[in-house]
């Protein structure tokens, strides 16, 4: 296609995206009139009764397109569901924070043995108490929760690349749409076509009434398959504009379906998605978390030394006093061996959700592959073979009927079935596209799924005294 | 290229250096050429009848050479031309056969007999200029090329087999020893492919016959010739003219080159293995007597033959001259499958006068449903070539009113010729003079007979000169009819009426 026919083809694009986004069409549709009795050779059609009329234009100024870029800036900038992902790392860092802060201390004013010998105390006075945090438990305390946070970010990826790769899927269902509504429009021309030659056989005895029926009949159909294919342009925006997180006026989209991308090799990309994949990359993460806590929890049987004192006046003997208290707990029932179980099976089960993450992966790699390694054989069957050599028909047949030897109900079937075709070829692109967006983005998808905590389906909680 | 151009530029180079002729066959014609070479004619009547040799007369009992005429008595002798001799005399042998677009098949004396060597083969012929179609024939030709005999001859006809299948060739008509009639197994092992059959027999026989293959669906694939046997004695009355025509339907698709032996319906038709408005007129002087065989060899389709502007005599059929008493006049003749039909009369008529197979389809090659952009005065099929992509939307209605009418449209409309397809019709000496409009209105079986008084006749088969288009019909009219009501073709018309 030259890029005249290119400018041609996407401004009627346009304006038949535009008319998809009109009110409803189907109450506005008119209904083609019956056959009258005696033929149809004294028929006045009018535009009108035939042929199907698109709804208003859209007021809003001149038709723009949207690009795939404008897209994921959007997105980016207004998905909420990043800014929830943005929200959990935040979160996370401060319980971190939160849990590598010293204990306070605490500052009391003591009274002891008031009214001992009439007078106001033994003790009068001001303590001052801190426990000591021994064996760096606060620093592997805040290690834990830095570690969780460095989950919440790869979570966070993970997010972003499903927040992307269901922009880019969307993006490529609605241009897919977009061309679909172009060849449906094709098809219903041809459709007009038939009924229009069906009334030219007719008055020359070559065809019947029951011919007329079934073209008609043929024509509202195609006229209902061309309302389908407006109303799949409108789903397909509404959903894509709903990913993105913006209320967009309705424009069409500017794109190619067309894949430049290399042939994807499926040892390579199962190694790509392996290195590479956020969630694998999270849940490894997490198990480097669940070490720190096994340590963390090792270590809380070592009792804290609390150390108080303070500074008085003994009123009995009106003598200035002080007093020191330095105390620790035992370990002696209680050495937290419960709790470090608890880490060490939240480990363990870590390790195995890492494991089975990566089979996950492969489960999934293996159904996308599929479909890419399938929708490209048929894209390129379709590319080199199959609509070149019905287009060469299409063209030898109207050529043909140039020279009088063919029948011009022979170059409608060979237009239809070249558009068939193509329509297929969209299909086929718009697989291979999807493809290749989930196997490039780590297999992600659902932009509008909840940002999930740090925390994984399974987890074990290490809680040092449950109840 | 037609049958006879070597023998035609002979001609024109004959008369260009006036010199005379060796042979007999040049004789005749050189004879005639001297005299009109030596007398320019001036194409009036009492010229030509002046002219006349002076063995044979302008008028017989009320009918005219010269001008359409019945003639006195429809017992009379020379009731329609009936027994009115050609220009030539008997002694000067027979009138040479000219099958129009058709080659004859040499021969050599050997051993006693007249050898002929007969290849079956797969042939490429241009049914129209820019058709090649795929059949079978002989020696590159469809029909094969003519094998001309006299009666008394004894024959020898070596069949060689280039077909990728068994072959036999039967001489239909011929009372000959029957394991030489060819009627494939019945008769004779199949000749293999590579290989040869000799066929050798006596001729004793005279008149108008024909060989073809005996392998049925090879018959309908094309594999049929030309088999003449002029008699001992030349046939009284004389003729000066001797036309062979075979006719031919065949079934190709569109896109397609390979014809469908098996079809039950056909939609090319050829003369000589051309169709109509390649196929190349019979061109004869005013005042000859002219014979024309008709030889149907359609699979399975009769043909009316018609003559515009002439009543025939049916003088025989194939295998046997009539006699006279027998002779039946006509002006269309009902020739079944594997029939011929010999037709004899004075061309008293000067004109183009159609010659062609009454059957209406048979009138037109590749016929289509006439339907679609050619009868719609918005829309044109270049429209949809510009892009094939996005095809033009269609009008429901049509602002013809014509289509009010049931039955509309009758008339073929939108038959552009491209200016190749033009330059083939036209080239052609046979042609020349022609209204400019005529490739327009022969097609499938249909030719031309063209009486051409003599001038004109030298003029156009006899000369390099150019000649406009229409000239030579336009004169014809000036000497023979009436001028101030003759108009001559539009542009539209030149054109085909709308378009593609």
């Amino acid at each position: 296609m030259s890029v005249q026919d290119l400018s041609l083809h996407r401004a009627f694009a346009i304006s038949l995206v535009m008319a998809a986004f009109a009110a409803p069409l189907a109450a506005q549709v008119p209904l083609v009139p019956p056959a009258p009795e005696g033929g149809f050779a004294q028929e006045a059609t009018t535009i009108e009764e035939l042929r199907w009329s698109p709804g208003p234009r859209n007021q809003i100024g001149e038709p723009e397109a949207y690009t795939l870029s404008m897209m994921l800036e959007w997105a980016a900038a207004n998905n909420p569901t990043l800014r929830q992902a943005r929200f959990q790392v935040s979160g996370t860092l401060a319980q971190a924070q939160q849990a590598g802060l010293y204990p306070n201390p605490t500052l009391s004013y003591v009274g002891d043995n008031i009214g001992s010998d009439g007078t106001a105390g033994e003790f009068q006075g001001a303590e001052i108490r801190q426990r000591f945090v021994t064996k760096g438990k606060l620093s592997l305390s805040r290690e834990k929760y830095l570690q969780r946070a460095q989950v919440a970010e790869h979570l966070a990826v993970v997010q972003q690349f499903k927040v992307c790769n269901d922009v880019r899927l969307h993006f490529v269902a609605t241009l897919a749409a977009q061309d679909v509504l172009v060849l449906r429009s094709e098809l219903l021309k041809t459709s007009e076509d038939r009924l229009k030659t069906s009334k030219e056989l007719y008055n020359l005895g070559q065809a019947n009434k029951v011919d007329i029926h079934r073209a008609t009949a043929d024509l509202r159909r195609h006229q209902l398959e061309l309302l389908a294919a407006e109303n799949r342009v409108r789903q397909q925006f509404f959903r894509l504009s709903s990913l993105v997180g913006v209320e967009l006026p309705a424009r069409p989209l500017e794109g190619t379906l067309a894949s430049d991308r290399q042939l994807i090799d499926f040892e390579t990309a199962y190694g790509y998605v392996l290195s590479g994949s956020p969630e694998l990359l999270a849940a490894q993460a997490k198990l480097r978390e669940d070490s720190i806590t096994v340590r963390r929890e090792s270590v809380q049987w070592v009792p804290d030394i609390v150390v108080s004192g303070g500074t008085g006046r003994n009123f009995t003997n009106n003598d200035a006093v002080a007093n020191v208290q330095v105390s620790i707990d035992v370990p002696l029932f209680d050495r937290n061996q419960g709790t470090i179980r608890q880490a060490q099976a939240d480990q363990s089960r870590q390790q195995q959700e890492v494991r089975r993450i990566e089979m996950i992966l492969k489960n999934r790699l293996a159904d996308r592959y599929e479909q890419y390694i399938s929708a490209l054989q048929q894209v390129t069957s379709y590319e080199e073979d199959i609509l070149p050599e019905l287009k060469a028909a299409y063209e030898i047949s109207l050529k043909s009927y140039r020279a009088n030897r063919e029948e011009w109900p022979t170059v409608l079937d060979s237009h239809q079935e070249y558009t068939m075709r193509r329509l297929e070829q969209v299909q086929n692109l718009q697989q291979l596209r999807s493809a290749e967006i989930l196997i490039d983005g780590y297999l992600l998808h659902d932009g509008l799924e909840a940002a999930s905590n740090p925390t994984p389906p399974g987890h074990i909680d290490s809680t040092p005294k449950p109840r | 290229m037609p049958a006879n151009d070597d023998s035609k530029r002979d001609r024109r180079e004959f008369l260009q250096h006036g010199l005379m002729a060796a042979t007999a066959l040049a004789v005749s014609e050189a004879g005639l050429r001297q005299v009109r070479a030596e007398e320019p004619s001036t194409g009036d009547a009492s010229d030509f009848a002046a002219r006349l040799p002076p063995h044979v007369r302008a008028e017989y009992d009320g009918f005219s050479r010269l001008r359409p005429s019945r003639g006195n008595d429809p017992d009379s002798d020379f009731y329609l031309g009936k027994l009115v001799p050609g220009l030539r005399k008997i002694e000067e042998g027979p009138a040479p056969f000219v099958a129009p677009d058709l080659e004859k098949l040499p021969h050599e004396f050997k051993n006693g007999a007249k050898e002929f060597h007969l290849v079956a083969q797969p042939v490429t012929r241009e049914f129209l200029p820019g058709y090649p179609m795929n059949v079978w024939g002989f020696n590159g030709s469809i029909p094969g090329p003519t094998i001309e005999v006299t009666q008394g001859d004894r024959i020898r006809i070596v069949v060689h087999n280039e077909l990728p299948e068994d072959t036999t060739v039967h001489w239909h008509g011929f009372e000959l020893p029957v394991q030489y009639d060819g009627a494939s197994v019945l008769t004779q092992n199949p000749i293999k492919p590579g290989k040869t059959f000799v066929y050798e027999f006596d001729v004793h026989e005279e008149g108008t016959y024909f060989y073809h293959t005996h392998v049925a669906m090879q018959e309908a694939f094309g594999m049929v010739g030309w088999m003449i046997v002029h008699p001992r004695t030349v046939f009284d009355p004389p003729v000066d003219r001797d036309f062979g025509l075979i006719f031919q339907n065949f079934h190709i698709k569109a896109n397609q080159t390979i014809s469908d032996s098996w079809a039950m319906d056909w939609n090319w038709h050829t003369i000589n293995g051309r169709s109509g408005p390649f196929t190349t007129p019979l061109v004869v002087r005013h005042g000859e007597r002219v014979r024309v065989r008709i030889l149907d060899f359609s699979p399975m389709q009769h043909h009316p033959i018609h003559m515009h502007g002439h009543t025939f005599w049916v003088t025989g059929h194939e295998g046997a001259r009539s006699p006279k008493s027998a002779w039946i006049p006509r002006n269309t003749e009902l020739i079944a499958v594997a029939q011929a039909s010999v037709f004899e009369f004075i061309a008293n008529n000067p004109g183009d006068w159609m010659l062609h197979c009454h059957m209406t389809h048979h009138m037109m090659n590749h016929m289509v449903k006439h339907v679609g952009p050619r009868i719609r005065t918005d829309e044109h099929v270049d429209q949809f070539l510009a892009n094939l992509d996005s095809r033009p939307s269609v009008n429901p209605g049509h602002d013809d009113p014509g289509f009010l009418v049931p039955g509309y449209p009758q008339k073929m409309q939108g038959m552009t010729m491209s200016e190749e397809f033009m330059k083939a019709i036209w080239s052609r000496r046979e042609v020349q003079g022609m209204r400019a409009t005529w490739p327009m209105s022969v097609m499938g079986l249909m030719t031309t007979l063209r009486v051409l008084p003599d001038d004109l006749f030298e003029k156009v088969m006899n000369s390099d000169e150019q000649i406009p288009k229409g000239s030579v019909f336009e004169e014809i009219i000036a000497r023979f009819g009436d001028p101030n009501t003759y108009d001559k073709p539009s542009m539209n018309m030149m054109h085909g009426g709308r378009k593609g």
